[in-house]
């Protein structure tokens, strides 16, 4: 039996609270000084909370437009992770092919390839495409990724061979067998994989301050990104915005947290 | 050919097609096009495209002090490594040691850091490093310490961006050393504590050398992490000069303020060459870890 003495259970405790209060206190202090009308002492409990702040963010930081785009980036990047790395996985899970084994390799050494030191030669990439200040431009780099794959095809391959045969026999195509028996039964996988997708694509600053010229086209962090110092009657406004950008995110992964399994990351770290 | 499916020999690629098109145009072709570019002279003007000149770009970086600060900027930046490393692992022990129906929501209270996009943190982490009012200097003075000009003076400069990197970083770490932990066998502790045992011994000598492949991996994975920042400096010490910043802020100057995509290219290569070394060990340390079937 594992001992447990009560001072060691209070240590843990104390551990617990205090870093839950470091992992939440910055967003509830971005909360509190968005909350508080602009008059105020900075750091205080807001005593009369106002919505001001927020409307401000928005019409006069110009956010409405950014939070659509992000919303649009961010889904279909989501997908298109979630689809082309299961479809690039599934031959790679269970088709014999010339090459296979070779393929693999390159995709996952795609992996040990930075975004940060390939962005010259993927923005002129870009240029060439005509699609400089598009918000495809934003999403197809990142459209799939190596890890995507992995993740997939260790998926697929947990899955019985037998269920496949069975399909097969019933004269299901490929197609259909990746879509009525592969696709549900990774669905875990998927859909942190979707995750991960969502939260790498809502965030993400580099590329989209690289290939996005007009305002109308930011996404949320540009945006919230230009308006820093730039409200000196407001000095809350950024503040506001960071919590508009903020609500979002967090509120898609708390909807989805049953997807966040440890397991997951042991994987990523074979990888 | 016919495949164990009974597919045609193209069926497979036709999955694959998406997939490898855009990795192979982003990824593998833009890693050879950084290559060749660091070769050659090359701005947003070049009428006739790159022009071929050899190691110029390369001869520049290293008589360049801009270059050089940035280079080990990006080095004391690794120092942040050791405190996600600490930081994780206490978390994961207490998320293992919570009771059960806690742990699932302690786990999603602590990864939301990971969830914050960078742009978020820093500007509350802003305000909290803040010289005059900011909490941090306010508890500094407090307890008779001076406060320090966290966001204008380098180092501190890079010490603010660490914070944020290590505030963002680790709960994304903290899952993988809870897998880990989890991994470890409780026959093995049980047998320790029978054995007499204390919990530091059955930490320092059961857990730490069965999760001890997963610390060397978080050590690399962060490290690459830590060379590859770029958002956190760029906008929790927006302002702070070039020079003392690290090697991503660096090429992005170079190749999009300054239109050198030649020279930015060398940078990025020399980058490249750094996380390779990094990636290499990282790989080695998987293999042995998936031959000794553990995490």
């Amino acid at each position: 039996m594992e001992r447990r003495p009560t001072w060691l259970t209070l240590v843990m405790y104390v551990g617990a609270g205090l870093l839950a209060g470091l992992a939440i206190g910055p967003g509830l202090f971005l909360c509190v000084v968005a909350l508080q009308p602009a008059e105020s002492a900075f750091f205080s409990i807001p005593t009369e909370p106002t919505g001001k702040n927020f409307s401000d963010a928005w019409t006069k930081g110009g956010l409405a437009g950014p939070m659509v785009n992000s919303v649009i980036v961010t889904l279909v990047r989501s997908v298109l992770n979630v689809v082309l790395a299961a479809l690039a996985a599934y031959p790679l899970a269970r088709m014999k092919f010339r090459g296979r084994g070779a393929l693999f390799v390159i995709i996952l050494a795609t992996m040990m390839i930075p975004e940060q030191v390939i962005v010259v030669p993927m923005f002129r990439t870009i240029v060439q495409m005509g699609l400089v200040d598009t918000l495809i431009a934003v999403v197809l780099p990142f459209s799939v990724s190596a890890f995507g794959i992995y993740l997939c095809k260790q998926a697929f391959e947990q899955i019985p061979m037998s269920l496949e045969e069975a399909a097969r026999i019933d004269g299901a195509g490929s197609l259909q067998i990746w879509w009525h028996v592969m696709l549900p039964l990774a669905a875990p996988t998927l859909a942190t994989l979707a995750l991960f997708s969502m939260i790498g694509a809502w965030s993400e600053l580099l590329w989209p301050l690289i290939v996005l010229q007009s305002s109308d086209k930011y996404t949320l962090p540009v945006a919230v990104n230009q308006l820093l110092g730039q409200f000196a009657d407001n000095p809350r406004l950024p503040y506001a915005a960071a919590v508009l950008t903020l609500i979002p995110i967090v509120a898609a992964f708390v909807g989805a947290q049953r997807f966040l399994k440890p397991q997951m990351f042991a994987g990523s770290v074979k990888g | 050919m016919r495949n164990t499916l009974g597919e045609r020999w193209y069926t497979p690629w036709a999955y694959l097609m998406p997939a490898v098109c855009v990795l192979g145009v982003f990824f593998v072709v833009a890693m050879v096009q950084v290559g060749y570019y660091s070769l050659t002279r090359y701005t947003p003007f070049s009428a006739g495209g790159p022009e071929f000149v050899g190691l110029e770009n390369y001869r520049r970086l290293m008589s360049s002090d801009r270059f050089w600060w940035c280079l080990l900027n990006s080095f004391l930046y690794l120092l942040v490594t050791p405190a996600i490393i600490a930081l994780s692992l206490w978390a994961a022990m207490v998320v293992e040691a919570a009771l059960r129906g806690t742990r699932r929501w302690l786990r999603v209270v602590l990864f939301l850091p990971v969830v914050t996009p960078t742009i978020v943190a820093a500007i509350a982490w802003q305000a909290a490093l803040a010289e005059r009012d900011g909490v941090i200097n306010s508890v500094l003075r407090m307890v008779g310490m001076p406060g320090a000009p966290w966001l204008t003076e380098w180092p501190w400069t890079l010490g603010s961006a660490m914070l944020v990197t290590l505030w963002k970083g680790f709960g994304f770490y903290m899952m993988i050393f809870l897998a880990a932990l989890l991994a470890v066998p409780r026959e093995l502790k049980e047998a320790a504590y029978l054995d007499g045992a204390g919990r530091w011994g059955v930490f320092r000598h059961v857990v730490l050398p069965s999760i001890w492949p997963v610390v060397m991996l978080v050590f690399v994975i962060s490290s690459i992490g830590a060379l590859k920042v770029f958002e956190e400096l760029y906008v929790t010490v927006k302002g702070a000069p070039v020079e003392d910043q690290t090697v991503v802020p660096l090429i992005y100057d170079t190749a999009f303020e300054r239109g050198d995509y030649g020279l930015a290219s060398a940078i990025g290569i020399t980058l490249f060459l750094v996380i390779l070394a990094f990636s290499l060990v990282n790989l080695r340390l998987s293999s042995r870890n998936a031959r000794a079937g553990g995490a």
